[in-house]
């Protein structure tokens, strides 16, 4: 009796959540949790059922979920297998099981046996409960939106106890993050590094900022300072403990050169230990090539040639907002996402190795989804952006914070005369497109309520697909 | 010429919620007057001298963080810090850092974590975080426009000042010492504490300049006033969360 009541529930929260994605997507809103939240409220168990029926491969840290998702995406696309995703950013458990919803046939069998599913840190823990990934790929932890999650050493416990509840899981680690590769100390899982070799990283990395912006200087186990042989940026790089040998370890995957690094890609060497090859990622900036580096890593786990992976990374198109460009002709506009500083720190540094001049609007929210607390745009390091003045016409600042992110400006010595606040999206956008040059390239870096807000001023004035799509 | 040396307390360990801003506002707005200032970050096992510094800082980190210099700070620097602080040279703790500044730190469990003593406040660890923006009101600074000061609160202990303590402000928004008494920060001789991290000093060119003076005024005697500055973008983020927070109508308060 009991177990038909729970057929009967699992049925109408699954069908009634389908109902929910089909008004919605007719609707036009694309809303990607009340779904599941639905189906979550009559089932309790859906996740666990539904997740049960798949073979599932997740993502999550704190920088580059989207992106190395996206890439392991076009890794199983070029080796053809078929799978379900959750696109745009709906990476908490109803966002899973929303995805999960719409994949399954009526008859609750999968329509893809795959799942390639990002979660937030903390919807991981929650998740493993019930869903038990093959394969996790972890990107990094950086300090994040402090007000939401907590601190750093909290995000990483919370994604250490989920992984405590999947002692099977085989998980890719970044070697290169001190906190990240604790996670393969001391359990059953099998484990595998990725990381940068030193002649790889790039000589120039400033380190000015590093030694006030670092999240994790000291030893995780035994609290003594690590020496590191080499920094990549942030706390990453070739750390060692000099009290209890806590060190970087043993690479499966790592970068052992980087050929080229332009504004639009990067051409790179890795070693795994199948064999060593090059490849082009079609993607600027030192953390992409960590966001490819780790989705390699998950394709050696599966077995995968390298002859696919190379095609994958280099036909690779970007996801949602993460860097998005739109052409006009003469000019170009480029939306990318920021969310924490070494985020923002590191799109400052690929902006100053674009060469072309250009206008930059920066459009910082203080939402809840972006962070209420602003505090975390002073551990940005603007020197980048300062050097490359001359190539700047032109600085707009928005959102609800456009005001702060001017003081940040004046306090970086970015000359404020440069600087202009418009506090509305589509006035910003309007004055932005008339003052763009021939030529130049218009940068548009929002927070995420804020890459909302001119995705949809974009989409309607350049008429963009819809971003679930 | 005026030379002003900024300590940077544990700037490794310390530096949660954007604190680097407090240092660059200091520094921003003594070079822009020409005078002369320098930076020096003292963490682990670094002596820390009483005479050799005018503006010390220290900032708030995680709790992880705060185990790491507890013993570095209770014994090597101890007494040096709380000389330093009699003999009156300025200085600014803003969250970890304010509660580090006092008698205790007591745990949920009951378990007090010794502080430096340097000032006679405590703080009592409340399973419910405090976070939010904050403003509040400095009496000193009545005179000046910017007497009320606008930043962000994120801190479960509640502080409690004992004899001989001032508050720094009076709660207009937001939460402040422990959410009960309406008072935010604290005063003791030249030392400034306060919950608001991160862009504080920044945002509020008043406060910043009153510490600035302070400092300068201490080393040099004849030094009469600072030159004033544009500030009308400072003056725009302010004005910006005080119309946000205190004229809506059901702000609290
Ligand atoms: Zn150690």
């Amino acid at each position: 009796m009991k177990k038909l009541i729970n057929k009967i529930r699992f049925f109408t929260a699954l069908y009634l959540g389908k109902c929910a994605i089909y008004l919605l997507r007719f609707t036009g809103s694309g809303g990607t949790s009340f779904p599941g939240k639905l189906a979550m409220t009559i089932c309790p168990d859906i996740l666990r059922e539904l997740g049960a029926k798949y073979r599932i491969f997740m993502v999550t840290g704190t920088n580059g979920k989207t992106t190395t998702a996206r890439i392991m995406e076009q890794i199983l696309q070029e080796n053809r297998i078929k799978y379900i995703s959750n696109k745009s950013g709906a990476n908490l458990i109803s966002g899973l099981i929303t995805t999960l919803i719409s994949d399954v046939k009526l008859n609750a069998s999968p329509t893809s046996p795959t799942a390639l599913l990002e979660v937030d840190e903390a919807a991981f823990r929650l998740s493993s409960k019930h869903i038990h990934p093959a394969v996790l790929v972890v990107t990094n932890f950086f300090r994040d939106q402090l007000d939401r999650y907590g601190e750093l050493y909290n995000t990483l416990n919370v994604v250490k106890e989920g992984i405590l509840n999947n002692p099977e899981t085989t998980l890719v680690l970044n070697g290169d993050d001190s906190l990240c590769a604790s996670l393969g100390k001391d359990v059953p899982n099998p484990v595998v590094y990725y990381g940068m070799d030193e002649l790889a990283v790039p000589e120039d990395n400033n380190r000015t900022m590093s030694s006030i912006n670092n999240d994790a200087s000291y030893c995780l186990y035994c609290k003594t300072k690590y020496e590191y042989q080499y920094y990549s940026y942030g706390h990453l790089g070739y750390f060692k403990c000099p009290n209890c040998g806590y060190e970087r370890p043993e690479l499966t995957a790592n970068v052992v050169r980087i050929p080229a690094m332009t504004s639009e890609f990067s051409t790179v060497v890795i070693s795994t230990p199948s064999g060593v090859f090059e490849a082009n990622i079609n993607l600027p900036g030192l953390y992409n090539i960590y966001n490819a580096l780790s989705a390699v890593a998950f394709a050696e786990v599966l077995g995968f040639s390298h002859k696919k992976t190379i095609e994958a990374l280099s036909s690779f198109e970007s996801g949602f907002g993460r860097m998005e460009s739109i052409s006009l002709g003469e000019n170009n506009i480029q939306v990318i996402l920021i969310k924490n500083p070494t985020g923002f720190s590191q799109v400052l540094k690929y902006l100053s190795s674009v060469y072309n001049s250009s206008v930059i609007c920066f459009m910082i929210n203080d939402n809840i989804a972006d962070g209420r607390d602003i505090s975390w745009l002073y551990d940005v390091d603007f020197e980048p952006l300062k050097n490359m003045q001359d190539n700047v016409s032109q600085i707009y600042v928005s959102g609800t914070r456009a005001e702060d992110m001017a003081v940040r400006l004046k306090y970086a010595g970015i000359f404020t005369d440069h600087v202009s606040i418009e506090k509305d999206a589509q006035n910003m956008l309007d004055f932005a497109l008339d003052t763009l040059k021939p030529g130049e390239t218009l940068f548009i870096l929002p927070t995420y309520t804020a890459l909302l807000d001119i995705r949809k001023i974009l989409k309607k004035r350049f008429k963009l697909k819809n971003f679930w799509q | 010429m005026y030379e002003i040396k900024i300590c940077h307390l544990y700037p490794d360990l310390l530096n949660l919620y954007g604190d680097y801003g407090n240092i660059q506002a200091l520094v921003r707005r003594l070079e822009w007057r020409g005078i002369n200032v320098s930076v020096h970050p003292i963490s682990i096992g670094d002596p820390f001298l009483p005479d050799a510094y005018d503006i010390v800082f220290m900032g708030g980190g995680p709790t992880n963080e705060q185990e790491i210099l507890h013993k570095d700070l209770l014994g090597l620097k101890k007494a040096p810090l709380i000389e330093a602080v009699e003999n009156d040279t300025v200085f600014l703790c803003i969250c970890g850092g304010y509660q580090l500044m006092g008698q205790y730190y007591k745990l949920s469990d009951g378990t007090e974590l010794e502080c430096l003593g340097a000032m006679n406040h405590w703080t009592i660890d409340h399973e419910k975080r405090m976070t939010g923006n904050l403003i509040f009101e400095i009496e000193g600074l009545k005179q000046h426009p910017d007497s009320l000061v606008v930043g962000f609160e994120n801190h479960s202990g509640k502080t409690y000042l004992g004899d001989g303590v001032l508050p720094l402000g009076k709660v207009l928004y937001g939460k402040g010492n422990n959410g009960e008494d309406g008072y935010e920060g604290a005063r003791y001789r030249n030392v400034y504490c306060s919950y608001s991290h991160g862009s504080l000093l920044p945002k509020n060119p008043g406060l910043t300049d009153e510490i600035i003076t302070l400092a300068i005024k201490r080393k040099y005697k004849d030094f009469v006033s600072l030159q004033p500055l544009n500030d009308h973008i400072e003056t725009a983020a302010r004005e910006n969360l005080i119309k946000r927070f205190l004229n809506t109508p059901n702000s609290p308060k």
